[in-house]
């Protein structure tokens, strides 16, 4: 089935045309995003169960966007009346404008950006899924859950806890200026096992998680997904430190993952091109990795949790090509910035919500397999580790520093796995060297997308990632 | 849209109810360098609610929330309390009640003026005195009023208004043709020029020596110092430990009375939930289940004094004066800051993203910039990381008699973890 679009959004449809057409007679650009998108989240542990309406991304509000004299101004509201458009203009209009004679009272120069294009197009795009959030039948879902979390903890008296969340988010967004008429609606899902395991006061997690284009009927995948999230949390209470030093490595497709987002994904974020904030701008036709490297981010190279039809700023999604067999390629985009640098944009301006600014932010951001298999790849380490799960990471896309969190490392010695175990362990280096070590790559490739990512310390948006096995070096503490 | 929402609640037969409204009402600046790259304003209400379930035979209770929009229909808005009601008889929790009023609080709306809390946030970054060496890249400014009103079916109606400010910087500093870039965060209640201006003036100090730092040594396990608000982090893993659904969920074993730690080598720490700091963004008089917050030591010398936490967790603990806290103070220590830095120490005041994770106890951080002290002189060094575990380390941990205040937390302005793990690049 297709995912329909929202009936509220539908409503207000003719209001919000008018409000542009009113704010236009007083604004060179006007646009509107408004959104209402609604979900659930279940959370299942044995010491507590939560019901909820909302996930990350459920937002019900609108968002002006005008300009005039080349400086951009926005107005997010969500007590929109469509009944009366001229009233809600006449607000926005006295919003900006009190906002305006502030700054000009303390002399703020504006950083003048040209008019965004305003080329005709229509778009109504509905996604499928198999089941809507809105119509899943909770009930079951809950007593599903629980049955999961009771069979993770049957597993071993030190398990503490076996947490297992499921949630489901039906978006729908309507962008409207003057020529552009653009509507969207999809379903994304996503689910997790976090297992809690204690020996002597030391504690220990594993985490698994899945998701989706699609809806609740993803969850399924996460009974495979607790067995092994247990198993990591008991064997992570045996592990011990990592010797720091400079090791071989093989990486997870989820670990490449976490690589491929922190290394040359937000490094190519154009919006800190226009500030000077990313090394990369002085890159494009260089080498930046191995022939083996070739990296896609956009919201049409995966179908996953961000795998919109159009960005939040009207833009329609892509498929970029940024690293290409070592040699860096492209960036990606939001249309201010690319008004600012001369360039097309490339669908990848996002909110956090409604009430956020856009800024350039990552999509679907995957490295493209390779012919070695995984065997081989163990076999060709002298010592070193195979390195699984994250917990977090961090760009520096200046400096081109990296550092990654990750969950643990599974030694190797003449080729082979000893069994040894080590965690947790800080992956950091220089990411020209880290991709310029890439020697080997798996034809195996997996996209994940229960994570979250910030813009510094803020503005949270969805993204997946993901890639196949790599081999390459890196600095472990 | 509130009064429709209640009176539904009201004449409802859920077994207890809380809602709670935000307005917020927001001005935000972006610059690039001092050009203004966009302006915007928000006015937005968010009006949460969460209804109870209790089982016929009583021994479950369940919840479940959503918020409603304030464009919602009344029949819209009645079907989703309705579908709560439902969702709430799916989820089996042990049962617990909700605060009650607490006449002693009272309440806090004082008028706030986004205009002028914008206007000096404006002016204190356009008078930020740069160089041809040292400036800034670019900033955004965030200036908030908030008017949360809380209520339950216990009777709690309760109303307070408070500014919530940010301003994020980005530094560079340059010579010889390198450019180095510095992050920084400053939250608070309304804009504190005089503190702004200094910590913008120390990023740029810190920029200059980020230029000319050498490669980390590997150092093995090195003594290492903490005297930036990274030290946050090292003392909300002890809040952390304190909260009830950490102790209920078996993940922390700290008990009442008891000390945290089997022997202290350094300094007993003491820390307080505090009502108040000065322009802390996070002044609350209410938590956010409606309890009154209010002064309380929760370690003192080491010892574990309260517990802090949700009604829910801190019911099944048996505990009835608890709340959810803000603000942090932690005790000064023994030691001068002059003291603690005698070497050989690593004092790192720039991580990529200093971590500790409450769960484990272990800690992480990439080196953006750090001064290593071997006793006879002190380099600025960069590169490489720190890692250890609070489990070994909260037994040797020195603290200055000086304290700093960092938004919502104080903290003594020099921290010193012994034994930590240090990956060098050298």
């Amino acid at each position: 089935m297709n995912a329909p679009f929202s009936a509220y959004l539908s409503g207000i449809r003719g209001g919000v045309q008018e409000l542009v057409r009113f704010l236009r007679m007083k604004y060179d650009y006007v646009s509107v995003l408004a959104t209402d998108s609604c979900g659930f989240a279940v959370r299942i542990s044995q010491r507590s169960r939560s019901v909820s309406s909302e996930t990350m991304t459920t937002e019900r509000g609108l968002v002006v966007r005008v300009c005039r004299e080349r400086q951009y101004s926005e107005v997010a509201l969500n007590h929109f009346d469509a009944s009366s458009p001229a009233s809600v203009a006449a607000e926005v209009e006295k919003a900006v404008e009190q906002q305006r004679s502030l700054l000009a009272s303390v002399g703020t120069q504006s950083y003048f950006t040209p008019l965004l294009p305003d080329e005709p197009l229509v778009l109504f795009a509905e996604k499928e899924c198999e089941i809507l959030p809105e119509q899943t039948d909770l009930k079951e879902l809950v007593d599903w859950l629980t049955i999961l979390s009771d069979k993770g903890m049957s597993h071993s008296p030190e398990l503490l806890d076996c947490v297992v969340t499921a949630q489901s988010t039906h978006i729908c967004k309507l962008f409207l200026t003057e020529n552009r008429d653009l509507s969207q609606s999809y379903v994304y899902s996503e689910g997790t096992v976090v297992a809690v395991a204690n020996r002597d006061g030391r504690t220990q997690t594993g985490y698994e998680g899945v998701s989706g284009l699609c809806g609740p009927e993803l969850f399924s995948q996460l009974e495979e997904k607790a067995e092994k999230s247990v198993a990591t949390a008991l064997e992570l209470l045996d592990a011990g430190p990592i010797e720091p030093g400079e090791y071989e490595i093989i990486t997870t497709p989820e670990v490449s993952g976490l690589i491929a987002h922190e290394a040359f994904g937000h490094g190519v974020e154009m919006d800190m091109f226009v500030k000077n904030r990313a090394l990369g701008r002085e890159y494009f036709g260089k080498r930046v990795g191995s022939d083996l490297v070739t990296m896609h981010e956009g919201a049409l190279c995966a179908e996953d949790v961000t795998s919109y039809a159009f960005d939040d700023e009207g833009t329609l999604a892509g498929d970029v090509t940024e690293i290409e067999n070592g040699i860096l390629r492209n960036g990606i985009c939001d249309a201010l910035s690319a008004l600012r640098l001369g360039v097309a944009p490339t669908g990848n301006g996002k909110r956090e919500n409604f009430e956020h600014k856009v800024y350039t932010r990552m999509t679907n951001t995957i490295f493209e397999s390779g012919k070695d298999s995984l065997e081989d790849m163990i076999a060709s380490v002298q010592y070193g580790y195979l390195l699984e799960g994250v917990e977090s990471g961090m760009e520096d896309p200046k400096h081109w520093g990296i550092q990654c969190i990750i969950k643990l490392g599974r030694e190797i010695r003449d080729g082979k796995l000893t069994g040894k175990v080590v965690a947790p362990i800080i992956m950091t280096g220089y990411v020209p060297d880290l991709l310029g070590n890439i020697s080997m790559c798996s034809p195996h490739r997996e996209v994940f997308g229960t994570g979250g990512c910030g813009k510094g310390y803020k503005e949270w948006v969805k993204v997946s990632d993901g890639g196949p096995y790599l081999k390459t070096k890196a600095r472990l503490g | 849209m509130l009064d429709t929402i209640l009176s539904f609640l009201r004449r409802s037969t859920v077994a207890a109810w809380e809602v709670e409204d935000v307005i917020t009402d927001g001005w935000e600046f972006y610059f690039i360098r001092h050009a203004l790259d966009q302006n915007r304003v928000k006015h937005v209400e968010h009006i949460s609610v969460k209804v109870f379930h209790l089982s016929d035979d009583g021994e479950t209770m369940g919840f479940a929330s959503c918020e409603i929009p304030p464009t919602a229909s009344e029949e819209d808005a009645e079907a989703l309390i309705n579908s709560l009601a439902y969702r709430a008889s799916l989820v089996k929790n042990k049962p617990f009640t909700l605060h009650k009023p607490d006449l002693a609080a009272g309440s806090s709306c004082p008028s706030i003026n986004l205009e002028n809390a914008a206007g000096a946030f404006l002016r204190t970054m356009r008078d930020v005195p740069e160089t041809l060496e040292e400036d800034i890249n670019s900033y955004e400014i965030f200036v908030s009023s908030r008017k949360r009103r809380f209520l339950n079916s216990e009777g709690i109606d309760i109303e307070e208004v408070y500014p919530d400010s940010m301003v994020e910087v980005v530094v560079n500093a340059r010579r010889s043709g390198r450019e180095i870039e510095l992050y920084r965060n400053f939250k608070s209640g309304t804009c504190d020029d005089v503190s702004l201006r200094r910590d913008l003036l120390r990023a740029m100090q810190t920029g200059r020596d980020r230029l000319v730092a050498e490669p980390t040594p590997a150092l093995g396990k090195a003594d290492v110092l903490f005297s930036t608000a990274d030290s946050r982090e090292i003392y909300s893993y002890f809040v952390d430990r304190l909260n009830t659904a950490f102790v209920y969920r078996k993940m922390s074993d700290w008990q009442l009375g008891q000390s945290i730690c089997p022997s202290f080598g350094g300094d007993r720490l003491s820390i307080s939930a505090v009502r108040e700091l000065p322009n802390s963004s996070a002044n609350r008089i209410y938590d956010t289940e409606g309890a009154m917050i209010h002064d309380v030591l929760l370690l003192e010398n080491g010892v574990a004094r309260h517990y802090i936490g949700n009604r829910m967790f801190s019911s099944y603990l048996g505990l009835e004066d608890t709340f959810v806290p803000t603000n942090f103070a932690v005790s000064g220590g023994t030691w001068s800051e002059a003291e603690l830095r005698h070497g050989p120490l690593l004092e790192v005041v720039e991580f990529s993203d200093f971590q500790v994770d409450a769960v484990t106890g272990d800690i992480f951080g990439e080196i953006r910039l750090a001064y290593w002290n071997d006793g006879e002189k002190t380099v600025p060094v960069t590169g490489g990381s720190i890692s250890g575990s609070m489990l070994t380390l909260v037994g040797n941990m020195f603290l200055s008699t000086e304290t700093v205040q960092y938004n919502n937390w104080v903290v003594p302005s020099a921290t010193l973890l012994k034994g930590v793990t240090v990956t060098g690049i050298a």
